[in-house]
């Protein structure tokens, strides 16, 4: 098994999609040099131009999954979709059902065959995934951050999988992680490229590490050993009888609070309740996490608290008001967000005309200096269009309108998705200021890193409750 | 589980259990086309009314379609035909005409039993339309419909299982409409701008091309395909098809006795 590992933007995607024969076969784009699978040339050194036929991931006996859980499956039913790829290499039809039965077995999904994709969790949408490209039993399995959008217990499922099919099945993995501490034990090899997309090292996990760890580091690279493995290493105690305070914070005595939810009821139908009777505060300066698993309601929530959604019952009251009677310009005032995808909270064409959207004249230098700190220079980034640049990119993007605002509270949903330690860096140290000078945020949030570095409060959903509501022990913000 | 729970109920195991979940999705169609077409060679009342009982107890009884489902599904589009109806009654051209029968003046309208003719069958066409379509809808697995267009009506894969593909996502489409109006609002701009059309476009196409991808990927359209669920012709579908045109039949008949 090879793990690709490297800061966001440094071409790890682009590289398991060559794998995969989907470059420069679908994404077309300038070649050089040349790439071999098993006895195929994908492309020659001219980007194999010369050669007739195209490549296609199945030609090549490879097999692909992907990020994003939702849009990969095809069918609508579990059997259905793993028998697809089976159907297209004109698989028996008395072949076919033992094999579906076996792959979906062998993802711990057995008996799901009836089931619908679309209702399964994130981590199951990915088993089923999985499967459905194992099931032919390709030569080289690639796989292109197959966890980034799954909660802890998700992700842990896939590793478990992957580690089996690696004991298993003789199918070499590509694998293109961040989160290092499951990734890194699994790895036969890693390969690690810098921001420029050139490798760094490459070798044994041990022997990078010792080479090159600092380098790697310095690259903005996650490794096992980092205190703070991605979401995966179990949360930090607290410690007795210090119940930590947010850094410096204004915490005004009795002040009002900037958000302030009472028996907050919600279902999109009655017959299933997301939230059942949620009770939560935030006071200005204040930093909450809302962590749960997949699905238990914590993007909900978050929609709720600014008025996006209507609740069923309760009330949602956002510095003193019910945010769906304010305007939009007052409520844009009072609040900003972040949404769980970047690309449907853009409203301009470039980078620079969707910072600037709205701005007064006196905001737009300091929001150009936000974006400097959030590592988005305007001077290589003004021009490019905000679909075009990377998931960790856009993320950012999306932080620097929400925080030039300095809105009284920000909604981040998921916002370290993609991010490499740089990038994670400059958020922190971002919410930090922004929180210095008095706003709240929440954060609904699957990494605990985060939940640690950044804010100070831990709120966890679930069955549609607060399951536990706790102050976290921070680490100081420096390191 | 948003918008999707609403755009595309689920068909329970019951319905597609049925006799008429279990009939040849392609029989169904063919049916549904049938009546609708044999529909419009009267403009009676009585033939879609009739075909609009039937369709209604077939799908309760032959179905396994849970009432209150039915009737859920049914109330805003009979609202419609309800609509329909009353405006063709209201604003129908012969009321003007002076030849024709008053019944009623309400106001300056003057209601005659030529325009209360029309509009009825109007509505009951219309009602009984919908009324197909539902229990259609509600007794067959989409899925199904396209295994069976591609298996027996030699339907191009390509583009059947491409359609399939899509229908799925129109679900995910709407929530990111939500989704993007509630950003437009938090940046103080209108929610409902022409504008929103653009990110609307670019996710779909997004959506399309990761699709795509992803079919392509697992050798879709490589060679020549096999078939993980065969759809066959059983003689319950014959028996439901010459029944379904019986029914046809005698209800076409009811409107010409009616009117000699």
């Amino acid at each position: 098994m090879l793990l690709v590992v490297g800061p966001s933007g440094s071409g790890k995607s682009t590289l398991a999609r060559a794998v995969a024969g989907l470059v420069p076969w679908q994404f077309p784009g300038e070649w050089q040099g040349s790439l071999r699978v098993g006895d195929v040339e994908v492309a020659g050194d001219d980007g194999g131009g010369d050669s007739s036929a195209p490549i296609s991931t199945s030609s090549l006996g490879a097999g692909i999954v992907l990020q994003d859980p939702g849009s990969q499956l095809v069918m609508e039913r579990v059997g259905d979709d793993v028998a697809f790829g089976l159907e297209n290499l004109g698989w028996a039809r008395a072949a076919m059902r033992p094999r579906v039965g076996e792959a979906l077995a062998g993802v711990g999904l057995a008996g799901f065959d009836g089931r619908r994709s679309a209702r399964l969790s994130g981590g199951e949408q990915q088993r089923v995934a999985i499967a459905g490209v194992l099931a032919p039993g390709p030569g080289v399995l690639v796989l292109d951050e197959p966890t980034a959008q799954l909660d802890p217990p998700g992700a842990e499922a896939v590793f478990r999988i992957l580690r089996s099919i690696r004991e298993r099945e003789g199918a070499t993995i590509v694998l293109v992680e961040h989160r290092a501490a499951l990734a890194w034990p699994l790895a036969d090899v890693v390969l690690a490229l810098d921001d420029e997309g050139r490798p760094i090292d490459v070798g044994l996990p041990p022997d990078v590490l010792r080479r090159s760890g600092p380098k790697l580091a310095k690259a903005g690279i996650w490794l096992p050993d980092d205190a703070t493995g991605t979401a995966d290493a179990p949360a930090p105690r607290r410690r007795r009888g210090t119940p930590s305070a947010g850094p410096p914070s204004k915490r005004v005595v009795a002040s009002d609070p900037v958000l302030d939810v009472r028996e907050l009821r919600f279902g999109f139908t009655p017959s299933v309740p997301v939230l059942r009777s949620i009770d939560l505060a935030i006071e200005p300066g204040e930093r909450v996490a809302v962590v749960g698993r997949n699905g238990s309601g914590k993007t909900t929530l978050l929609r709720l608290a600014l008025g996006l959604l209507e609740p069923v019952g309760g009330t949602v009251r956002l510095g003193g008001h019910d945010p769906r009677r304010l305007s939009a310009v007052q409520l844009a005032r009072l609040a900003g967000s972040v949404t769980q995808d970047p690309e449907l909270g853009f409203l301009g064409e470039s980078v620079q005309e969707e910072i600037e959207i709205g701005l007064e004249p006196g905001q737009v230098a300091a929001a150009h200096k936000l974006a400097e700190q959030l590592r988005l220079p305007l001077a290589n980034f003004a021009d490019r269009s905000p679909y075009r640049l990377s998931g960790g990119e856009q993320r950012r993007l999306s932080l620097v309108t929400a925080l030039t605002r300095r809105p009284a509270l920000l909604a981040l949903d998921e916002p370290t998705y993609g991010q490499d330690r740089r990038g994670h860096e400059a958020l922190v140290a971002a919410l930090d200021e922004l929180v210095g000078e008095g706003s709240a945020i929440l954060a609904a949030t699957h990494d605990e890193r985060f939940v640690r570095d950044a804010t100070g409060r831990r709120v966890e959903l679930a069955d549609g409750w607060i399951a536990t509501d706790e102050p976290v022990e921070r680490r100081s913000a420096a390191s | 589980m948003t918008a999707a729970a609403f755009l595309a109920p689920e068909i329970g195991v019951e319905q597609s259990e049925s006799v008429l979940g279990r009939t040849n999705p392609l029989l169904k169609l063919g049916i549904a086309l049938a009546w609708l077409i044999g529909l419009g060679l009267t403009l009676d009342v009585r033939p879609p009314l009739i075909l609009t009982f039937v369709a209604l107890v077939a799908g309760l009884q032959l179905g396994g379609i849970p009432p209150g489902t039915l009737a859920r599904r049914l109330a805003p589009l009979i609202l419609a035909a309800v609509a329909v109806a009353l405006t063709n009654l209201l604003f129908s051209t012969h009321n003007p005409d002076p030849a024709a029968t008053e019944l009623a003046r309400i106001g300056p309208l003057r209601i005659t039993a030529e325009a209360l003719t029309a509009a009825a069958g109007l509505g009951a066409r219309v009602a009984s339309i919908v009324s197909v379509g539902a229990v259609f809808a509600l007794t067959t697995d989409p899925t199904r419909i396209m295994d069976a267009l591609v298996q027996q009506a030699r339907v191009s894969p390509r583009f059947g299982y491409g359609l399939l593909a899509a229908y799925q996502a129109v679900p995910r489409l709407a929530d990111d409409l939500a989704t993007l109006r509630g950003a437009r609002r938090l940046r103080g701009l209108r929610d409902l701008d022409p504008r929103l059309l653009v990110g609307l476009l670019v996710r779909a196409i997004r959506h399309a091309d990761q699709l795509s991808i992803a079919m392509d990927a697992r050798g879709f359209g490589a060679g020549p395909r096999s078939v993980y669920r065969p759809i066959s012709w059983s003689r319950r579908d014959a028996v439901v098809g010459a029944t379904a045109l019986v029914i046809l039949v005698a209800a076409l008949l009811a409107s010409r006795g009616g009117a000699a």
